[in-house]
């Protein structure tokens, strides 16, 4: 890993980000700029994406959707396992940790399409469906161990069973987190934006050229600075979550970025830049969609360990140490 | 010299992700208003900010009569209950409006 890697301009606004917060600089950005930002580069990358992947082969497009759920499904469940394995934490905080695990971070993602583009190295625009299509199945997973969860807690707690009543309000409100896990704003922003990019006429996908790429790099270094600061805000956590937990943080991304990159190298055939990219997708953790979803599906668990393990540890340990790390995994296994 | 009326002011302080179901359960038992206001600060669930719009905190502010609070009351009890933080209190109001708060649900 060189030195080089980590000298972009937008990791560099991330380390300026949480240099900012350290020193209790007063420098504060507006209420929901991240958010704003996010629906930009999601929208920028999306546009970017359709228009190449109108021009792509559909059969590995379906590949890769089908081993994006494969992802989506399988990471979770490894973290969900590891987790109990601990014994620190009960398996309701188990089940919404893991639940980050499986889904991704555009974030995180778009860092490594910046790293990638700066060292010219080449990528397939697949990862982009799969991006799209693993924002969801692992809040699927996530409500489906909760579920197991507190009926193994019930039992050993020799609770009663739920009247017909509550089982029915529980099975509307499941019906209704798998509808939000679905169409929650992420999704929406960059499936549609792919779609749009698809089937745009290409002398007007030119105009919008100067929107997608030349202010791009631009704004991922502000929407860094501001993750930056989000995530050293969540630093102050880090006691409460434990030296265990905080290790998880940093091990399950490299189990998911193993598995990912091997995807992307051996089932999908994909180059050194689009394996490691699709080993940035099993490694991320989720900190938009996911959040939410649990808080609204768990709400027993705490949300302190599982924004402090995605937001606090395992973004920062992605941008600065896993995408070089990634990329010299996808180097060996599909150079 | 203006009338004033008695009333209660219930106010929820909780996380933004139960807005929803907050104003869902609002519509239901008849509240005819609401306000919402984005917030910040510390308590049992951690630290919550409004910083760049992830993890909000809000504080939902209803004035009804007193014969409608109980119901309300029992339905955030159960929400309690399942394990979402919710800090309720209510306080007393004067209104010159009284007709505003108390629309009726039959």
């Amino acid at each position: 890993m060189s030195l080089s890697s980590l000298l972009l301009p937008a990791v560099l606004f991330f380390a300026l980000g949480v240099i900012a917060r350290l020193i209790k600089s007063d420098l504060k950005f507006p209420p929901d700029l991240a958010k704003v930002l996010s629906i930009y580069l999601l929208m920028a990358i999306g546009l970017h994406g359709g228009y190449e992947l109108a021009k792509a082969d559909m059969a590995i497009a379906f590949q890769s959707i089908i081993w994006a759920l494969i992802l989506g499904f399988t990471l979770p469940v490894i973290g969900y396992l590891a987790l109990v394995a601990t014994r620190k934490v009960n398996p309701l905080d188990a089940a919404a940790i893991s639940a980050h695990y499986g889904s991704v971070s555009a974030g995180t993602f778009l860092t490594a399409i910046a790293y990638l583009d700066n060292l010219s190295v080449e990528y397939e625009t697949y990862p982009l469906i799969m991006l799209a299509v693993m924002e969801s199945p692992a809040i699927v997973v996530g409500l489906i161990l909760a579920a197991k969860a507190r009926h193994t807690l019930a039992a050993r707690e020799g609770a009663v069973k739920s009247t017909p009543n509550e089982a029915s309000t529980e099975k509307s409100n499941f019906k209704e987190m798998l509808r939000d896990a679905f169409t929650n704003g992420s999704v929406v922003v960059l499936i549609g934006s792919m779609i749009i990019g698809a089937i745009a006429e290409p002398s007007g996908m030119d105009k919008l050229k100067p929107f997608i790429d030349d202010i791009f790099m631009g704004v991922l270094c502000l929407f860094l600075f501001d993750m930056g600061m989000v995530a050293a805000r969540r630093i102050g956590d880090f006691k409460q979550v434990g030296i265990v937990l905080a290790a998880f943080g940093v091990v399950m991304p490299l189990v998911g970025g193993v598995v990912g990159v091997y995807v992307g190298a051996s089932m999908l055939d994909f180059s050194v830049g689009g394996s490691m990219l699709v080993g940035v997708l099993g490694a991320s953790a989720s900190y938009i969609a996911v959040p939410p979803a649990m808080r609204l599906a768990i709400p027993e668990a705490n949300p302190s360990f599982y924004l402090t393990l995605s937001l606090g540890i395992t973004f920062p340990f992605n941008v600065i140490v896993g995408i070089p790390l990634y990329h010299s995994l996808a180097k060996v296994m599909a150079g | 010299m203006i009338s004033l009326y008695a009333e209660k002011m219930l106010n929820i302080i909780c996380n933004e992700t139960l807005e929803a179901r907050l104003v869902c359960m609002f519509k239901k038992y008849g509240v005819s208003g609401y306000t919402i206001i984005t917030a910040r600060g510390e308590g049992a669930s951690g630290h919550l900010s409004d910083m760049s719009g992830f993890d909000t905190n809000i504080v939902v502010k209803a004035i009804l009569p007193e014969s409608r609070m109980q119901v309300i009351l029992e339905s955030i009890e159960r929400k309690i209950k399942k394990g979402h933080h919710l800090t309720v209190y209510i306080t007393d109001v004067q209104v010159i409006t009284p007709d505003k708060f108390d629309k009726t649900t039959d």
